[in-house]
């Protein structure tokens, strides 16, 4: 293992794919500036929490920033019409 | 006219069981059909698929599903697809159902789809067995899409092609290009331009965009949840 960001990026990703409390492959990683950056939508508050935790386990003590949203579900206010 | 309702990706299970289920409850004032893109759970369990059957049962309108890549992670998804049956869903995979709407009748074709990639950019049944067998699943779930469509615009006023993975690239934009061999496969929209499609229904592509259309003009729509931000869209036939 190697502390280079791209690695970290890398093993981060695969952590939130792979491990069965996230299975999340939609999250986006970044390193930047010697912080970790997760932007993406999840299904709840508990996905984000676990995402988040998972991501700080691997990130070996850098800064985890949770900029996830929860997917909205309201309903639509319209159609679309397709002719 | 007949009113497809749509979404994709919804990854239900744990405390996710039930976030949709107040949106849809005025479903059948809006909506002919729910069309249900695949990834209904997220480890593709039993139990997580008892959670979609409560959340998409007695809607009122019917519900039509293929599932997804999640859907057969636990290798269970003969079970999940009993689950959903028994709560009343259609659950197609290579197949095809025909609807009465009022004096209409609308037709679906689903199933579940695989990565391959797009003309000029895809991957070839050649050379390991494992790349063989990724491709060879990437032409088996087209052959199986192009048979549901065969003949079917003859049996119905509309037809919808439902698959999980997209069958075009312009509704991955916004994911990354190196990855759009695991997200769609064009193959599927020769199958769909090979026969009269009115709209063809996909998720999958989380960080993609809703609106695309196949090389031969058929509208294709990315019904992913996050795609979307609502629980649903409804497209007018």
């Amino acid at each position: 293992m190697t502390d280079d960001p791209y690695y970290l990026q890398g093993r981060i990703e695969r952590r939130l794919a792979e491990d069965p409390a996230t299975a999340e492959l939609g999250v986006r990683v970044a390193v930047h500036g010697g912080a970790v950056f997760l932007t993406g939508q999840v299904a709840s508050e508990e996905r984000r929490r676990h995402v988040v935790a998972a991501a700080t386990e691997e990130a070996g003590g850098l800064e985890v920033h949770d900029d996830l949203g929860i997917t909205a579900a309201d309903a639509p206010t319209g159609a679309e019409e397709l002719r | 006219m007949i009113r497809v309702a749509a979404v994709g990706d919804v990854h239900l299970g744990g405390d996710a069981c039930g976030h949709l289920r107040p949106a849809l409850e005025g479903l059948p004032q809006v909506a002919d059909v729910l069309l249900l893109a695949g990834d209904l759970t997220r480890h593709g369990t039993v139990d997580e698929a008892e959670c979609v059957a409560a959340e998409f049962r007695d809607l009122g309108v019917p519900v039509v599903a293929v599932l997804g890549n999640h859907d057969y992670h636990s290798d269970q998804q003969d079970e999940i697809t009993k689950v959903l049956t028994e709560a009343g869903l259609t659950v197609l995979e290579g197949d095809s159902t025909v609807l009465p709407v009022g004096e209409r009748r609308l037709a679906v074709a689903g199933v579940k789809g695989f990565g391959l990639g797009f003309a000029g950019r895809s991957c070839s049944d050649f050379g390991e067995p494992e790349n063989r067998a990724f491709a060879g699943h990437g032409k088996q779930v087209a052959a199986r899409l192009a048979g549901a469509l065969d003949g079917l615009a003859g049996q119905a006023d509309r037809v919808v092609a439902l698959t999980h993975y997209s069958p075009v690239a312009d509704t991955l934009l916004g994911e990354p290009p190196e990855i759009y061999a695991f997200l769609g496969n064009y193959l599927l929209a020769e199958a769909i331009d090979a026969n009269r499609v009115d709209l063809a229904i996909h998720g999958h592509a989380h960080a993609g965009t809703e609106k695309g259309v196949t090389a031969g003009g058929t509208r294709v729509r990315n019904v992913a949840q996050p795609v979307l931000r609502r629980a649903y869209a409804v497209y007018e036939l």
